[in-house]
């Protein structure tokens, strides 16, 4: 497959998401609102009791919304459009005329995977806009702020969450071929399964293998020290937490790829 | 195997062939043993009563399923092989046509472009055009009708400037309205546009007044194949209806001739079945000039049409008859 073909599927692949209105409404909105009430309650506090509340901006606070996007929603919405692209041409039953066209099944997986992550980093960059807006807005009170590298680090971090999970839910949602059904199964995993695993601590260093701590590794700001996630005692080396990645992105990948060349269209 | 250069119009290959093609469910055999050949540069009726293995059929000629055993080829190409290269100038609609409801036409055709290949964007247009929908092209999927979808369809298929169209029940669900034009696009891209159209239907009439061959398909074997006033005609003996003014003596003076095997009363007159060897019109003259002659009055003299419905039904009936062990 030319360059010039993958850059058109992909094209494709990315015109279908981001025409489908529901889920790209949803993933705004997850990516956004709960930006928007954090920083709108950081400012009612700090406005009815300057005293006893922190500013709504500054240092503190961008620590809190990009835990808030990066680890909690950013990777909600990623899997709203990672499933999407996954099971999106199964769904609508038009899978068969791709097929036809006698392109091969593994080009029409692999150029849903960089759409999808395209469009889920436009959506995660969306939410890190506000994140730094109502950073430096608010931070009249004239505490710290984060400085550029620390900015910069956190949009890194934003997109490798953003594109590692939506990675992992293409491929899931391949293998499923059903969207709800990857998105009951990735949500319940991202926001039941992995707190409660990585809290049990007697599965000792088994724990590594939670996505969700891979990444939380890469957080230029310690997330995973704060927010409440104490009880986690999950440290990983940087190489590890690389390989643990890799390993659910590639393990994913081959398996959303094995089923979309192998299955019925 | 080498790869083999894309199809032309003119190399002469049939448009499909298939030898001892077999698909099977488990046990059952979905299409068995089916040797088919459909000749460039006409429509093809794949004619068969559901569930006789047509879109099974389809399925595997294109790869959506794979083969148990046989061959195929398409355009001269052997595929699965080479079914790139086959493809490239094949489309299809299998059962309805489906889309990204979400998607306006002209995107979903945008969609089926860009795996085809860079050059086939300036397609979209033309084959928007052709099939009427260029004023509807920006307007979702989600609000087309089931004749717009089919004739959407139909130009997604003409992204790939197809040598040959598969067509999977195309009338179903269409108006009268929207089968009569259905009809008659597929005859213009056949005459006017020299391509091979591909029809699988269980509709008789469709396949009689839209092909120009068939092939009969029951419980996923083809029962006879050709074109279809043979088919119609089937080798079936020549018959003949008369209206006399003296049936009783008619009768009795057919009844007698050798040109005749067998003649009986019906309701449109005395139905007549010629001997074996009697060229039909040549013995419609000489038996006309006999009773003429014999001063019975003929008001009526024409030889029974058969239709394709009726050869349809002698052989599904047959093929009923042969495995419930009962003579047809």
């Amino acid at each position: 497959m030319s360059a010039t073909v993958a850059a058109q599927m992909i094209g494709a692949d990315f015109l279908k998401l981001r025409r489908r209105r529901g889920t790209l409404a949803w993933a705004l909105l997850l990516a956004a609102a709960p930006l928007v009430i954090f920083f709108a309650v950081r400012a009612g506090q700090y406005s009815s009791a300057p005293a006893t509340h922190a500013p709504p901006g500054g240092t503190d606070s961008y620590i809190d919304a990009l835990r808030i996007l990066a680890v909690f929603f950013g990777p909600l919405a990623a899997i709203l459009i990672g499933a999407d692209a996954g099971a999106g041409d199964s769904s609508a039953g038009v899978f068969r005329d791709l097929v036809v066209t006698g392109r091969s099944r593994l080009a029409l997986f692999a150029t849903r995977v960089p759409a999808a992550i395209a469009l889920s980093w436009l959506v995660a960059a969306l939410g890190y806009a506000l994140v730094v807006l109502g950073t430096f807005a608010f931070s009249a009170g004239g505490g710290p702020t984060p400085s550029g590298a620390m900015v910069l680090d956190g949009l890194g971090f934003t997109l490798l969450s953003s594109a590692v999970t939506c990675a992992v839910a293409v491929g899931f949602s391949s293998l499923t071929t059903s969207k709800p059904a990857a998105l009951t199964v990735l949500i319940g995993w991202q926001l039941v399964a992995s707190p409660i695993l990585t809290n049990i601590s007697s599965l000792g260093s088994a724990r590594e293998l939670v996505l969700r701590e891979a990444i939380d590794h890469f957080s230029p700001v310690g997330l995973g020290d704060r927010g409440g996630r104490s009880g986690s005692a999950v440290t990983l080396g940087t190489g590890t937490a690389v390989i643990v990645m890799a390993c659910w992105v590639l393990v994913f990948g081959a398996l959303g790829a094995w089923r979309t060349r192998t299955m019925d269209a | 195997m080498p790869p083999q250069a894309e199809p032309r119009p003119d190399d002469g290959a049939p448009a499909i062939e298939t030898r001892g093609l077999t698909k099977r469910f488990g046990a059952r055999a979905a299409i068995d043993g089916v040797d088919l050949l459909v000749p460039r540069g006409c429509a093809f009726g794949f004619l068969g009563p559901n569930g006789a293995g047509k879109t099974t059929m389809i399925r595997t000629l294109l790869g959506l399923t794979r083969a148990s055993s046989g061959s195929m080829r398409m355009l001269g190409v052997p595929v699965p092989e080479q079914r790139v290269t086959a493809l490239r100038r094949v489309g299809a609609i299998v059962e309805e046509p489906r889309f990204h409801l979400h998607l306006s036409g002209r995107e979903n055709l945008r969609v089926v472009a860009a795996a085809r290949g860079p050059e086939v964007r300036s397609r979209i247009e033309p084959a928007l055009a052709r099939v009427g929908l260029t004023a509807r092209g920006d307007d979702r999927v989600a609000k087309y009708s089931m004749g717009m979808r089919q004739r959407l369809g139909v130009a997604r298929c003409l992204l790939a400037d197809p040598l040959l169209l598969i067509l999977d029940e195309p009338t179903n669900g269409l108006d009268p309205g929207g089968i009569l034009e259905f009809r008659q696009m597929i005859r213009a891209m056949v005459e006017q546009e020299g391509r091979t159209v591909f029809v699988s239907s269980h509709l008789l009439d469709e396949v009689e007044k839209t092909c120009d061959a068939a092939a009969i398909v029951d419980r996923g074997r083809v029962v006879t194949q050709g074109p279809v006033a043979e088919l119609a005609g089937g080798g079936a003996p020549g018959e003949l209806i008369l209206g006399v003014d003296d049936p009783d003596r008619a009768l009795r003076m057919l009844d007698g001739s050798e040109l005749i095997a067998t003649v009986r009363r019906s309701d449109e007159g005395l139905r007549a079945v010629l001997a074996a060897g009697s060229e039909p019109a040549a013995a419609a003259a000489r038996l006309n000039a006999a009773l003429v002659g014999a001063g019975i009055g003929v008001m009526r003299l024409e030889p029974v049409r058969h239709s394709l419905e009726q050869r349809f039904l002698e052989i599904t009936t047959r093929l009923e008859s042969a495995e419930e062990g009962v003579p047809a």
